[in-house]
């Protein structure tokens, strides 16, 4: 069923939504509004995505009203980054665990995770002082393709039951303005605090991490000031993560 | 720098056409100037010739092995283009420099491309925040002077244009 925008509306009276049925990818739309001046926490969303964009051009797999796909433009100020990637997981598991009420794992800088697997994921592009923060949530999918089974799943199958994508939608809005003022008010360094407490990857975790044509293998060692994950390699190495891809060692 | 990124900084600069080229990175860095004789044998269109080690290649100790003496001038700021006419690219932020919107895919630009303001160079990655690079001056790419999927300083050069 296409997303009912009148509910959304009503609980979120002049919140600048703009709804589609079809897009190629939210991020596109977002990016020519935030170009045209669009204001802070404008949020553009569709039923379905006919090329939803992941990390480095994968695809974002994105089932038609299965899943919510939305892209918001946050002009947060410079400042903010890098802790706003940390702030929007944030976002996202209070989102989904107020919703649902399934317990959500944070893998840096921001995946939401439930049982090991992913649920939501959260890509940001920068278009001059805009930050454009991408969501995707896999809510009601039943399954998925055989490529992503082993790495997805959905709040549904989470949960055991269906998850209405309009109450979802609407915790996530409040959720993103609440972190972001958190952040602007509070400071960075209470974002990180509150993501280490959040996030099981932060410390104490073995990952592995492909990073400058390398693979590291260690164990996570906290976040420096900024935020970028530390990892304590098997040769004893301390290695700053900056970019994302850190996965669980070993067969889940 | 390993000898790898000095092959490939050389194979760069091989394609580029450019006389002389500074590249620093912590505290090493390097110079590669084409030596007169080798420009004069550029100059004329047809197969590149090909030009070996010695002629072009001079490193330079940026940290010597006997401490400086206090006097001595810093090396602080990274030493300008070592071409007056050419202007570097720099990163706005740490993360992660990618010459190509997905793996596999062709690079934004290349050495010898023209450029125009507002044409997107490449992808510096920080904790998934993707963050497109632009060209701010129409002009002539240079050399990429970083590797593809290495991690990036605040202000570390990418890459070199010649404006026109």
């Amino acid at each position: 069923m296409a997303l009912q925008l009148d509910l959304v509306r009503s609980e979120l009276p002049g919140w600048p939504v703009h709804w589609h049925e079809r897009v190629d990818s939210t991020m596109n739309v977002a990016a020519k509004l935030a170009a045209a001046g669009c204001p802070h926490m404008t949020a553009v969303g569709a039923d379905e995505q006919t090329a939803g964009i992941g990390r480095h051009g994968h695809r974002w797999h994105s089932e038609p009203e299965a899943g919510l796909y939305i892209s918001v433009v946050l002009r947060a100020g410079d400042a903010s980054q890098p802790a706003l990637m940390l702030a929007l997981g944030l976002a996202v598991q209070q989102a989904i665990e107020r919703t649902c009420g399934v317990a959500v794992d944070l893998r840096w800088p921001n995946d939401a995770l439930c049982s090991g697997r992913k649920c939501a994921g959260v890509l940001a592009h920068l278009h001059d002082t805009a930050v454009i923060a991408g969501i995707g949530i896999n809510v009601n999918h039943g399954d998925f393709p055989p490529e992503l089974r082993e790495e997805a799943t959905s709040l549904r199958i989470s949960s055991g039951r269906a998850v209405s994508r309009e109450l979802l939608l609407i915790a996530v809005l409040e959720e993103l303005d609440a972190v972001v003022r958190r952040l602007a008010e509070d400071g960075p360094a209470e974002i990180l605090r509150s993501f280490a407490r959040a996030s099981s990857y932060v410390s104490g975790k073995r990952v592995v991490v492909m990073q400058d044509g390398e693979t590291l293998r260690g164990v996570t060692a906290g976040l420096d000031a900024k935020g970028f994950l530390k990892l304590r390699e098997d040769s004893g190495r301390e290695t700053l993560i900056l970019a994302g891809g850190v996965r669980p060692e070993g067969p889940r | 720098m390993t000898i790898e990124e000095i092959k490939e900084l050389l194979r760069v600069f091989n394609e580029s056409g450019v006389a002389e080229l500074e590249v620093t990175r912590g505290d090493k860095s390097l110079r590669v100037r084409r030596s007169p004789a080798a420009q004069d044998i550029l100059a004329p269109a047809g197969p590149a010739p090909v030009m070996t080690l010695p002629q072009m290649m001079m490193p330079v100790p940026a940290a010597p092995a006997p401490p400086p003496p206090a006097e001595a001038p810093v090396r602080s700021a990274p030493a300008p283009a070592a071409d007056d006419k050419t202007l570097l690219v720099k990163s706005p932020i740490v993360g992660t420099f990618y010459e190509a919107p997905s793996p596999g895919s062709p690079p934004f630009v290349k050495a010898g491309d023209p450029v125009e303001p507002g044409q997107v160079l490449c992808i510096i990655e920080s904790m998934k925040l993707m963050n497109e690079i632009e060209a701010e001056v129409a002009g002539t790419l240079v050399a990429r002077l970083v590797e593809n999927g290495r991690p990036v300083e605040y202000g570390e050069a990418l890459f070199s244009i010649r404006p026109r």
